[in-house]
This record gives C-alpha cells, structure tokens and sequence, in this order.
C-alpha cells in the first residue's frame, strides 16, 4: 500500500464514511455508496431512452399507416420521452440529496474545486497520463480530477440545464397554469421564442452524447488499465491497489 | 424658375409651396409638395417617399425558398403579389416548373388580390375624395332610391334601406366624434356629388366594406389566410382529394363551392355596384379631366396571368404587355427584364448613393446604399424638414426607367395597351363607358380615367377568376390533382449560381423581382414595384416621374385644403411600402448604416 | 338615453338584442367581474351614455396588413366597430383629411383626452439616421409616437412589428426597427402578435377594452391571455396525426391530400401562440395549416431569423457557421468518437510495447537479484 493511499483511507475514515474494515484489509476504497450505484443505472437507462426519443422528436417518424385514431405511435414516443425525462429528474433531485448525506464521493460531480491548489497539479498530472506522457496516474479514490472537471461541466450543468428546459417544453403542453410552467416558465422569459429552446434542448443532447462516449471510453479503459472503474460502479469498490 | 423638363413637361417652383403630409389612405409614407401660380393651378410637384426599410438587404443570404414570405411582407395591401413575384423569380432563376393547376390557383389568387385591391382603394382610400359624406346627411332618401334603380338592379336600394343609414350617420355626426371623418374637406368646392348621389355612394362605401372581407376567402381557401396567405416554390401548397380517403384535409368539393361562390358574388357586387357607381360619379366630373401627367404619353406593363403554366409569352398572358413611348399608340415595344439596357433605376435624387449618380443600374447589379443628405436649399432642419428642395435628393424612392423613359404603371396603363394592341376585352368595356359618359377616348389620359380604368379591370379580373376556377375543376374532372413539382426542391439539386426574374401585374402596376442565388442562398435580390414607377422623384436628366407629372396644371379650388391633389395621387393608388427598398451592392456593406 | 349618439347600446339594439336582454348581460358583466349587482346599472348606464374611446392609430415602419386584417372583422363588423364602439379619431390608412389637418387630429386629441385615448401602433420606429428612415410630416415618426405615447392612457402594439419588430428588424436590421416596447417604457403596452394578427382578434382587444374598461390580462410577455396563452399546435385539427406519427413527407405527396401532419415540412405550431388553429382566419374559413403550408410563426419573436422556414430543426448561427442542432451535435459526437478511437489505438499500442518492456526489465531485475 503506497503512503498516499493511507493518507486517503485515513481521510476517509477521520470523517466516517469509508471506514468499512473489508476494504481496509484489500486496499479497497468504499466510493460509490449503493444509492449513488442506482442513481447511476437508472440514470443511464433513462439517459438512453431520452436519447432515442429525442432524436425522433426532433426530425419524426416515417409515416404510419391507417387511421390517426389507430396509431398513437409519436404519442408513445413522446410519452417515453416525458416519463424518462420525470425519471430523470426524480433521480437528480435524489442525486442531490445523496450528494448533502452521503460520502465525500458523491459530491464530487456537483463542485471543481478550482480554488485549490492541489486540484490544478493533479489535473495537470491527470492531463499528462491521458496524453500518455505520464507513466500512472496518481490513484483517485473517486473521480480524477479531469473526470470531476468533465462530469461538472458536460454532465451536471447539461443535466440541469435539460431539466429545465425539459420541464419549459413541458409546459407549453401542460399550459400555462401547470406548476411546470410556474417553476420553469421564466425560461420564455429569456428566450420569448419557444423555438430556441427547441433548438438548445436538441443542442444539450449532443453534449450528453459527447459525455456519453467519453465517459464509457475513459472508464473501460480506467477498466482495462487499472482494473478499478467498471467494477467500482457495480460493486461501489475501487480496488486501489496496484 | 421655369424649367422644361426633357419629358415635355414645364415646371415652376417660383410660386407659392403647400405641403401635404403625411398624405393619408394610402399605404406607407408619402408627401407631396406643389408650388402654385397666381391663378392656384399647380405648376410644379415633387413627390417624396418617406420611409425605407430595407427589405432586400435583409434577404441576403437567405434560403431561396424562404423569399417569398419576405417579400410579401413588402406590402399587406397587395398581399400576395410580391410573393407570387418572388417564387416565380425563383422558380425562373432554378429553372423549377409549376403545373397546371398550380398556375389556375396561383392566377385565382392574384386575380382575387386584382378584385379586393381595386374595390377597396376605391371605395375605402378613394371615394372620400369624389364624395362628400357630410353632403349625404341632406340627401332624400327616396330620390336616392330612385337614383340607385335607375342605375342597377341592386337589390339594396330601397328608400327605407338609405334611410336607415342615413339615420345612424345623422347620429355618428351629432355625436360630435367623427373618427375618420374628422378634419377632413366636407363642403368643398371641388365636391360635385348632388346629395342623393353622395348617400348612395357613402352606403356602398358601407356596403363594400362589408364586402370585401368576403373576396378574399378565396385566399384562405388556398393559401390559408388574408392578409399574407401562403405560396410555395414549385407550385401552391394546398394538395386537391375531391374523392379520396382524408378529402376533409384538402381542397375538396365543399372549398371549390365556397371559392365558386364567392367569385358568383364578386362579380355581382363589381358590376351592379361598384360600375354604376363609377359612371355615375363620373357623370358628376365629367368636366374635371385633370391629372393626364405620363399617361398621354408614356406607359409600360409587364404582363400577367399567364394562361398556361411556366409560358410567360405574350400570347399566354391574359393581362397586356409592352410599353408605349410619346404617346405613340400604334407602336407597342417589347420588354425584356433581362436586357441590362431596358430597366435601369438611378438615385441623383434619391437619399441612396451610386458610384456614378449619372448612371442608371439593371436591378440585378442593383445597388441601394442609403444616404440621408437633403439639397442645399431645403428649409427647416434635417429631422424636422419644412420644405424640400427637389434640386437634390428628395425621397427615399429610386427612379426607374425604361430606356432612360419615365413611364406610368397601373390598370389604366394597362388598358392604354390592351387598346393599342386591340384586345376586344380591353377595349369595349372602355369604349362603352366612355360613350355612355359621353367622353372621347382621350379622357381616358385623366385622373378620372385611371379610376374608371382600374373599375373595369375589377369586372375582368372578376370573370378571369371563374375562367380558371373553372380551368382547375375541368383539369380535376380529367384526373389531374397535381399542385406541386418537388423535383427541385432539395436545395442540392440546385447549380451552385444561377440568377432570374419574375414578374407580375400587382394592383398598382409593373412589379418585377430579380434575384441572384450564390452556393444555394440569396446573393443579391432586387425588387422594382410599382410605385417606384409612378412615385419616382426627378432622374438626372430632370424627367419627372408619373405622380409629379399628373399633378401640373390642376387648378386647386382652395390652397388650404388640397383636395385635387389627393384626389390624383390616389387615383394612382399609391403604395410607399413597396416601392421604398433597398439593396446593397454584392459583399458591399452599409457603410452608412451606423448604430446610434 | 343615448338615441342622439351612437353608443354600445345602439349597436346592440340595432342588431336585434332587446333592452331586456341588454340588461342581463349588464348584470352578468358585473358578476364575472366580481362587482355587486348594482354595479350592473352603472355598466347599462356607462354602455348607453359613454362617449366612445378615442383610438389614434399611428403607422410607421410597416407594411399595413394589420390595418388590412383589421377591416376583414366578421364580428364585429369594423364599420360597427368603427361607428359605434370606439372614435378612431386618427388612422392615416382610412382618414379623410390629409396634411396639416390631419396633424392637428393629434394635438387636439392630446390635449382633450389626456391620459383618456388608446394609442395603436402599427409598425416600429427605426432609429438609425436620426429615425429619418420613417418620415412623418417632416420629421422622425419615433417623435411623434414619443409625443403621443406620453399622454396616452394605454399602448395596442399592432401586430409583429410594434410587438417584436418583425421583417425590417430581421438580421441585420438595417434601419435600426424598434419593438415599441424599447422605446416607450412607461406606459402599459398590449402586445398583439402576429403577421397580421387575427381580424377578430384585433376587434375582440378593442372591444374588450370598452366593454370592461379594463385592460385585457396580458401573460409573461405582454400578450392578451385570452388569445395568446396557447400554442397553434395545442388546437391543431391535424394533431391526431401528429400523435399518430402521420406525416407529409413531401408537397403534394399522399398524406398532403389526406390532410396529415405538417411537421416534417418545418411546421411551427408546436412553438407558436397564437388563435389561428382555433379563430381561423376570414370568418373561421381556414388558417395556414389547414390548406396545407405549415405554420411559420409569425406571432413568435424574431422567427425570420431561425432558418428556413421548411427546417424541421432550426437553425443556429454562431461564429459565422450555420447549421443545425443536428448537424452540431453529429459534427461534435463524430469528432469526440474518433478522438477517442485514436486514443484508444494509441493507448493500446502503448500498452502493448510496455509490457514486452516490463517483461525484459522483470526479467533484468531477477537476473540482477
């Protein structure tokens, strides 16, 4: 067990979170807490199927034949979408309130500690590994830096963006007594035609599908390289060893 | 000073200026200024267009297909001729053809816009300047009724029906608001309406207001509202089924019958209405014959309403075309859009700047750059004008020529054509009205004649409409439904450069579109409309256009209330935002435009 | 009472309402206004005795299909509207006197019903050149509806131009056109969409106002509730087919003559509020949608600036690129993938090397120890 890893673990059970006496013994880090492994399974699931539909509400269905009363077909794409986008944002609000009552780990993708000093070096270090100038990373327990930097950015601040969107959209339908409009109707304050919000909404799919590929890139190769990624959602260990 | 001007007019702007704006019922912004001899007949006239908006310069850049919205909104007075102008530029610079049914409702739509256009600019922008509504109030109503069976078979002409309205109005003027009626010349002496002739004329005035909101259901039918209905490159967007599965979505039996209908009732309500009106009003004036300006002289028309689908010849338009010169009657000369030489629009007197202000430019090389300058002998201040000085630039209005020819535009120069090239459908109706008026034909060149002339062209225009209303069900009844060619649309399939014209015969005149489409979007879009035709301020050479042209030599009863001159510049029907536009020159950008 | 003048009450009685029925509708007013039942005595009275409402309607930068529209109201009639329900004191599109006369409309109606006349503005001021692209008697129109905005009781914002400022101020707005909002501040505006709004929408905000003497209740954006509060999609006829997933494809294509959904030809419904799909349009004869081009909402702020109109997704135009959110999206997704491609080959190969490395230096060290 290298020192800084100790120093990790000791930071972590000073504030009693990780300090299970299994992962003390295998060098293991307690990281991702089982409502977080869920979040992150339901997140995904609903991720994919807003996707889909997305990209179908945005340039249609071929045409279905028959009578209109007959088919409801776009109907049942947009109640997908609608049911996956509640699903979603059921699951962030729950997200972040396992961010206020869980372990350090489940902060981390709603914050960039840019204030500190440390973080900067590390990030620096992490750049350098990934352009495969640095031989290893310095081991997280949690996300690297470059990772926290990239789930803030591309996927907390899109989600909630989509969110809110996402529920203005909602809106227009629901009209404008519904307590999404209420909540979220200030949204046509900024941008007086829907349209744009249309299109921006379309826009912030792209950006999670961006985030998509990467994140699944970085973590199978975090996989391959270190054995430590797939698993740690899965299990919500991270095997720190070398 | 005393000028002649090289079209063979005689100006003199010694005497005393009267001023006229804002000039009201018309569309846009519009002041005129005439300068009187002692004897209070106008000796000189300068028209000014008042406002730009820049319409063309905003298209750059654009998809192609988009124009026509664009430059519908040019105007919503003649809703839909620019639009229908624009796609047929398009279409001509992409080589895209229409069918056939395509083409009949595209001619039912204009011909629709032809009759609403001319019978609410007479009754609602125009009468009030024939008719004297307060006159009405002393009318009998009895003799009234009898005057109406005289003249129509109208059925609404009882002596109680005139009472009745001659109630309410009794009560509209008593209540002391007059709204629109405020302010204006009642009892003046050019008025030569008898009472009994003025209430008849202001109940029709009602009556057509009325009516009008019918006309244009034929545009809702088939472009899906009025003002500003919709149009498609390619042909029109509403697709027939009069005897299939989802007919209730298109154009099926029920639409054809209201559109038939309505047309039933256009025509009805031109010919037992607004035609007898217009002979008897023209009874009463017989003797004011003024406002001939270009008329006698110079006139062009483009053509329109093509009979067959994509063939724009000469022998396929319905409406005339060619222009005459120096009232040469038995020439008429081809026109070309294409010709660099023919069209040509110069600015020395217009707020725009030229390289060479001497030379005139084809509309596809067009250039509008705005300069805001007035001529050094202006009075007042620059953003509170008192007086113009015609010797510099003047209005926002360019001025075209034909050849380096001023000329006028609109349904009498149409007529002047359509009699030149003796199309019986042109003439007899005018021949008729001028004998049963006691006229000879040269009274056609008036004020007086460019009203009857744009009634008759109501009557026709309402009877080619049920020429192709029935033209389109005979094509349905042979099995073709076909509204629209998408071969071209996919912008891919377009050359990388092309450039075309379109053009038609708006309400008011010769309007043409020129457009040029670089890597599939606009690279340059130039329009010329009627009243830069007609509103034109002087050219370097010192022509005058055809509103300045028809004001000179009108006596003016009283100076202070400048009812002649209304009188004839609405005789033109003019329409200010058409004809203020502007293009900048390719890559060029608006160097005086600055955010301030 | 009220036979001199034309008042609501004429109006109402001369289209066979009787006096009894009058009344009803007096005390009906007064309890969907939450007034107690004598208030509705003083509705009959104010009805049968009021003076109409000054309207002045001024034009500036603008095209006149709102006036258009306006003329084409089936119910009321305009001649009714105009006669009897409101004093359109100033119109320069209909107004008999001209000139000066015309001019001095307005200085009489500023200084005889201060803070009591409705002001209509169709069109916008441009402010470039020292607003001198719009000239009204000599001078800058943005003066003259400075002037009289400033003792109006309330602003009507005609249509897309005074609302948004519609065709002239689309990209790149070379006259400078203004939203009358950007240039009067103080006074309450009822913004009236549309290119051109509805006729019957026009009167039904006019009449609204001299019937209930208050102001129409306006949403986030400063449009009438009534008629504004939901999208031309929400009312569609053709909507089933939307739900079905049933589309035209193509112009004049099968499912155009069966009247399918037009959202594949870049219909804007789903984002534009407006009344079409639910007024119509000229008498409730038809509205865009249902004669077959899709909506290109022109009731909506700045739409001629998001793309063709035939776009299903609309444009974006940024740092000098135009493309859509899918075209962004597909170019940013395929770049990421390939980086990521690349950087996977490079890592596995990397790998690779470093491990028959590692396995010389193992052996190395063994060798050592």
């Amino acid at each position: 067990m290298s020192g800084k890893t100790a120093q990790v673990l000791n930071v972590l059970s000073s504030v009693g979170v990780a300090g299970k006496d299994r992962s003390a013994d295998r060098d293991v880090v307690y990281v991702y807490e089982m409502p977080v492994r869920v979040w992150h399974w339901v997140n995904a699931a609903a991720i994919m199927v807003l996707a889909i539909t997305g990209c179908f509400i945005g340039t249609a269905v071929p045409t279905m034949p028959g009578e209109a009363s007959d088919n409801f077909f776009f109907g049942y794409i947009r109640f997908a979408h609608f049911s996956a986008g509640y699903v979603l944002a059921v699951g962030f609000l729950l997200r972040i309130y396992c961010a206020m009552m869980g372990n350090p780990h489940a902060k981390q993708i709603f914050y960039v500690p840019i204030w500190r000093r440390c973080f900067w070096d590390e990030l620096w270090q992490t750049i350098r590994w990934y352009a495969l100038l640095a031989v290893r990373s310095d081991k997280c327990a949690g996300h690297n830096p470059a990772a926290q930097l990239m789930m803030f950015s591309m996927f907390t601040l899109t989600t909630a963006f989509m969110i809110v969107t996402g529920f203005a959209l909602y809106a227009q339908g629901s009209g404008q007594e519904s307590w999404q409009f209420g909540l979220f109707g200030w949204i046509f304050g900024v941008l007086p035609n829907s349209q744009d919000v249309h299109t921006l909404h379309h826009l912030g799919l792209w950006v999670i599908v961006t985030f998509v590929l990467i994140h699944v890139y970085a973590a199978i190769r975090e996989d391959i390289m270190s054995r430590r990624s797939i698993s740690a959602i899965i299990s919500g260990e991270r095997d720190l060893r070398d | 000073m005393r000028v002649q001007t090289p079209n063979g007019f005689t100006t003199d702007n010694s005497g005393k200026r009267i001023v006229v704006d804002p000039l009201t019922r018309i569309e846009g912004h519009l002041r005129v200024e005439v300068n009187l001899d002692a004897d209070n007949v106008i000796c000189n006239a300068v028209s000014s267009g008042t406002m730009w908006r820049g319409i063309e310069t905003i298209l750059r850049g654009r998809d192609p297909r988009d124009a026509w919205a664009f430059t519908e909104r040019i105007c919503g007075v003649c809703t839909g001729t620019h639009a229908l102008t624009s796609v047929r530029a398009v279409e001509n610079a992409l080589g895209i053809t229409i069918p056939e049914n395509a083409n009949s409702i595209r001619n039912i739509m204009q011909l629709c816009l032809q009759v609403h256009d001319h019978l609410v600019h007479f009754y609602h922008l125009h009468a009030l300047d024939w008719v004297d509504v307060f006159s009405a109030l002393k009318a009998d109503p009895k003799a009234t009724s009898r005057l109406a069976q005289s003249v129509s078979p109208w059925p609404r002409s009882s002596p109680g029906y005139f009472k009745d309205l001659q109630i309410r109005l009794t009560k509209f003027f008593d209540s002391g608001q007059l709204g629109p009626f405020k302010n204006a010349y009642w009892g003046h002496p050019a008025y030569k309406l008898s009472p009994e002739a003025n209430l008849m004329a202001v109940t029709h005035y009602s009556e057509a207001l009325d009516f009008q909101k019918e006309i244009v259901k034929i545009h809702a039918v088939y472009g899906g509202k009025n003002p500003h209905p919709n149009w498609l490159v390619g042909g029109v967007p509403c697709a027939i089924n009069v005897d299939g599965n989802g007919a209730i979505g298109a154009i099926n039996m029920e639409r054809l019958n209201l559109v038939s209908s309505i047309i039933d009732r256009s025509i009805e309500f031109v010919e037992q209405v607004y035609l007898p009106d217009i002979e008897l009003i023209g009874s009463f004036y017989r003797g004011w014959l003024y406002g001939c300006g270009l008329s006698g002289r110079s006139v062009m028309s483009y053509g329109d309403v093509p009979e067959n689908a994509n063939d724009y010849s000469t022998k396929s338009l319905r409406v005339p075309r060619g222009v005459i010169l120096n009232g040469n009657l038995r020439e008429v000369l081809p026109v070309d859009h294409g010709d660099p030489d023919q069209i040509q629009e110069f600015v020395a007197h217009s707020w725009y700047k030229y390289p060479d202000e001497f030379r005139g430019l084809h509309p596809w090389d067009g250039i509008t750059e705005p300069n805001f300058e007035l001529g050094a002998n202006f009075k007042g201040t620059r953003t509170d004008i008192k007086e113009l000085d015609e010797g510099g630039k003047y209005s926002w209005i360019k001025a075209p020529r034909w050849r380096g020819n001023a000329v006028e535009v609109g349904p009498l120069a149409r007529y002047i054509i359509g009699y030149a090239q003796d199309k019986a459908e042109f003439k007899e109706p005018a021949e008729r009205l001028l004998k049963a008026l006691k006229l000879p034909v040269t009274a056609l060149f008036s004020t007086l004649g460019r009203t009857a002339a744009r009634a008759l062209e109501c009557q026709w225009a309402a009877h080619q409409m049920r020429h192709f209303q029935d033209k389109l069900v005979a094509h349905i009844k042979a099995g073709d439904t076909a509204t629209a060619d998408v071969s071209k649309w996919n912008p891919e399939s377009w050359p990388m450069e092309a450039k075309g014209y379109g053009f038609t015969e708006a309400p008011r005149g010769a309007l043409g579109h020129w457009i040029k489409i670089k890597d599939r979007k606009i690279d340059n879009y130039q329009c010329v409309v009627p009243t830069t035709w007609n509103g034109s301020p002087r050219d370097p050479k010192g022509n005058i256009g055809a509103f300045e042209a028809s004001l000179i030599g009108t006596p003016m009863a009283d100076p202070g209330k400048p009812l002649e001159i209304l009188r004839t510049i609405h005789s033109f029907d003019p329409c200010l935002a058409c004809s203020t536009h502007v293009m900048s020159p390719d890559g060029q950008e608006l160097a005086s435009v600055t955010v301030r | 009472m009220g036979e001199a003048t034309e008042t609501f009450y004429s109006v109402i009685r001369r289209q066979g309402i009787t006096r009894r029925n009058f009344l009803k509708f007096c005390s009906l007013t007064a309890a969907s206004l939450g007034l107690s039942p004598l208030a509705a005595n003083d509705i009959a009275i104010a009805l049968e005795t009021k003076p109409r409402v000054p309207v002045i309607w001024m034009h500036g930068l603008e095209c006149t299909c709102c006036s258009e529209s306006f003329i084409r109201s089936a119910h009321p009639l305009v001649k009714d509207a105009v006669l009897s329900m409101i004093s359109l004191d100033y119109d320069d599109t209909i107004m008999a006197a001209a000139g000066h006369q015309a001019e001095a409309i307005l200085t009489e109606t500023r200084a005889k019903y201060k803070d009591r006349y409705v002001l209509a503005i169709e069109g916008n001021p441009p402010l470039n050149e020292d607003g001198m692209f719009c000239i009204d008697g000599g001078k800058p129109f943005v003066e003259k509806l400075r002037s009289m905005a400033e003792d109006s009781m309330t602003i009507i914002a005609w249509g897309s131009c005074a609302s948004w400022g519609c065709v002239q101020a689309a990209r790149p707005n070379p006259t400078q056109a203004m939203p009358i909002d950007k240039v009067i501040t103080n006074k309450p505006i009822i913004k009236v969409p549309g290119c051109p709004p509805i006729a019957e929408v026009m009167t039904a905000i006019v009449t609204f106002i001299t019937t209930f003497g208050k102001l129409p209740e306006l949403d986030r954006q400063g449009r009438p509730k009534m008629f504004y509060s939901q999208r031309i999609h929400d009312k569609c006829y053709r909507r089933s087919h939307f739900d079905a997933g049933q589309f035209v494809e193509e112009w004049d294509d099968e499912s155009a003559r069966k009247g399918y959904c037009l959202y594949k030809m870049g219909c804007k419904g789903p984002t534009t509020y407006n009344a079409c799909s639910a007024v119509r349009w000229n008498g409730g004869v038809s509205f865009p949608i249902q004669s077959g081009h899709g909506c290109f909402g022109c009731s909506e702020d700045g739409f001629w600036d998001k793309g063709s109109f035939y776009d299903r997704l609309t444009t974006i135009k940024q740092f000098g690129i135009e493309a859509n959110a899918d075209q962004i999206g597909r170019a940013a997704a395929g770049a990421v993938g390939l980086a990521v491609a690349a950087h996977a080959a490079v890592t596995a190969a990397k790998r690779l090397t470093r491990k028959r490395e590692g396995v010389v230096q193992e052996k190395r060290s063994k060798v050592q120890s």
